[in-house]
């Protein structure tokens, strides 16, 4: 059966299909219009808005022709490089810092006093934007990838710990009371109760991070890395090259979109359920 | 109502107190009663009276404050797999398919799955959700929710099932379809069940004992036996005038209130 026909015969997809179609229509619209705008913002010569931001007509030819390679020589890398690397740093930090903290999170709630004791300090670290570890993760880790990562983990990783915490505190007591009355050993109980209830929680918040872990990551790039997404933003500010700088806002907008949706998929996928 | 050697569930002068000192709040006092082996006992009380409270302390879910529960003559130290429990509100696992939340006693034991997985399919079968195997609880209707759950908790054969209020977020036709299919299970499987239920109705015609259960302090002021086939049909005049009976013995929270409440006509009704 096709699509369409699938969706006449049950009613239930094709409200959530047609709803899709809206959305997506409605997404695309607005990018249009808001082209149009820049377009016309950017008609003008005398405008001196158009010095630094040239409009799509005269900005997206001189993209082509560059072939999307950024630099001189052998430094130059292409654009997809520079996606890839950044993408690269912001998942690793964030599937860590995901991981460890659904990990640490359990470990504290086992004990009332490992509670007491460390959850002060984590509320004591959670605050500190990510961006604030940079020149001290230059310092210790170097120009290096691990930099990026570390930075995205410190971003992410306390505040997912205390909310997988919370997330245990939440879980009805039915649910465990059943699996106990039922015969369950203690680390099956954590491994098939404890852990598939807390985790649509923790990865939630883990999309709702990633805005921050995303700004955080471009910041470093912008600061000290030499390569990734931010460097080509800085790339085109130390070349005043304002087409550069365009490519560079553009490609972060549309990649951290895309990665969001990507986290949602993922969410719908794999973590649907509510406790 | 003394303790019976050969129970296999009972409790002698239990009692439940919350809180200290002036603020102690005793919810249940003195309650003897035992289940055998066949017993279908259902607990009648108001809403807030304690029975919940005396099914946790059955069930080993809660410790008395005084007296003991024995479960095989043995006292009860906690919570077993032997004494199944069916909670108010269903306590599926939404993560888990029907067919994965009947087999998770196993499961969560350490079972290997071709060890239990003829007996979980007998189970889907005895309860009738063979088309909804590989549904998941949000796509399930409340009442079967309540069949996966019996189903969970019957499946690794406890030797008394405990069910609290397992009916009462229901509607009156899903409620009767659930109870017809409860009584079903229970003379198949031959389990012994305790069944709490604010429900008169439900009361009388589920079990084959029936015990009311005062207000604060919560004791049992009435038994009933309910084993006679007029107490299967809820339109019997002999049912409905124990219902009414048992209404007004809830509201005057008192064995002898219909006499006080309608003296003339419960007096001859009583005397038949």
């Amino acid at each position: 059966m096709s699509a369409v026909g699938f969706a006449m015969f049950n009613p239930k997809f094709d409200q959530s299909w047609k709803r899709s179609v809206l959305s997506v229509t409605c997404g695309l619209i607005s990018c249009i219009v808001l082209i149009l705008l820049w377009e016309w913002m950017g008609s003008s010569p005398e405008n001196p808005v158009t010095q630094v931001l040239p409009p799509p007509s005269r900005f997206l030819p001189v993209l082509f022709e560059s072939d999307f390679k950024i630099g001189l020589g052998s430094q130059s890398a292409s654009i997809y490089q520079s996606i890839f690397v950044t993408l690269l740093r912001v998942l690793t930090g964030m599937t860590l810092a995901f991981v460890g903290s659904v990990l640490c999170g359990m470990l504290i709630s086992l004990s009332k006093w490992s509670e007491l004791f460390i959850l002060p300090i984590l509320g004591l670290i959670a605050p500190i934007a990510p961006i604030a570890w940079v020149p001290l993760a230059l310092v210790v880790f170097g120009i290096s990838n691990l930099t990026a990562v570390f930075i995205v983990f410190m971003g992410v990783f306390f505040t997912l710990t205390i909310a997988t915490v919370a997330e245990i505190k939440r879980i009805p007591d039915n649910l465990l009371i059943t699996a106990k009355n039922l015969g369950g050993q203690e680390f099956n109980v954590w491994r098939m109760v404890i852990l598939p209830s807390v985790l649509p929680g923790v990865f939630t918040l883990l999309r709702l991070n990633f805005i921050a872990a995303w700004m955080a990551v471009l910041a470093a790039e912008m600061t000290g890395l030499r390569d990734g997404l931010g460097a080509v933003v800085m790339t085109g500010r130390n070349l005043f090259n304002s087409n550069l700088i365009l490519l560079g806002i553009c490609v972060i907008g549309i990649t951290g979109f895309a990665v969001d949706r990507l986290l949602l998929l993922i969410q719908k996928k794999f973590f649907w359920w509510q406790v | 109502m003394s303790q019976v050697p050969s129970a296999v569930l009972s409790c002698h002068n239990l009692g439940k107190s919350f809180g200290r000192d002036r603020r102690r709040d005793t919810v249940l006092a003195d309650i003897n009663l035992s289940l055998q082996q066949g017993d279908f006992v259902t607990i009648l009380g108001q809403s807030g009276g304690g029975k919940s409270t005396l099914l946790k302390l059955m069930g080993g879910f809660l410790a008395p404050s005084s007296g003991s529960v024995s479960f095989h003559g043995q006292p009860l130290k906690g919570i077993t797999p032997k004494i199944g429990m069916v909670f108010q509100e269903h306590s599926l696992y939404p993560w888990m398919t029907v067919e994965q939340n009947i087999g998770f006693g196993f499961k969560v034991r350490g079972e290997l799955p071709q060890s239990y997985r003829n007996r979980v399919q007998n189970m889907i079968e005895q309860v009738e959700l063979d088309d909804a195997r590989k549904r998941y609880p949000h796509q399930l209707s409340g009442g079967m929710k309540q069949r996966v759950a019996i189903a969970r908790s019957l499946v690794v054969k406890p030797d008394v099932l405990l069910l609290d209020e397992p009916f009462s977020a229901l509607d009156v036709q899903l409620r009767r379809q659930l109870q017809a299919f409860l009584l079903a299970i229970w003379r198949e499987t031959s389990t012994p069940m305790l069944l709490v239920t604010h429900n008169v109705e439900e009361a009388i015609l589920l079990g084959q004992r029936l015990i009311v259960v005062g207000d604060r302090p919560g004791q049992i002021i009435a038994e009933v036996s309910t084993a006679a086939a007029e107490f299967r049909g809820r339109y019997h005049p002999k049912f409905l005038k124990l219902q009414r009976h048992l209404e007004s013995v809830l509201e005057y929270n008192s064995a002898t209130a219909d006499l006080e409440y309608h003296p003339e006509e419960t007096a001859s009704a009583w005397q038949n």
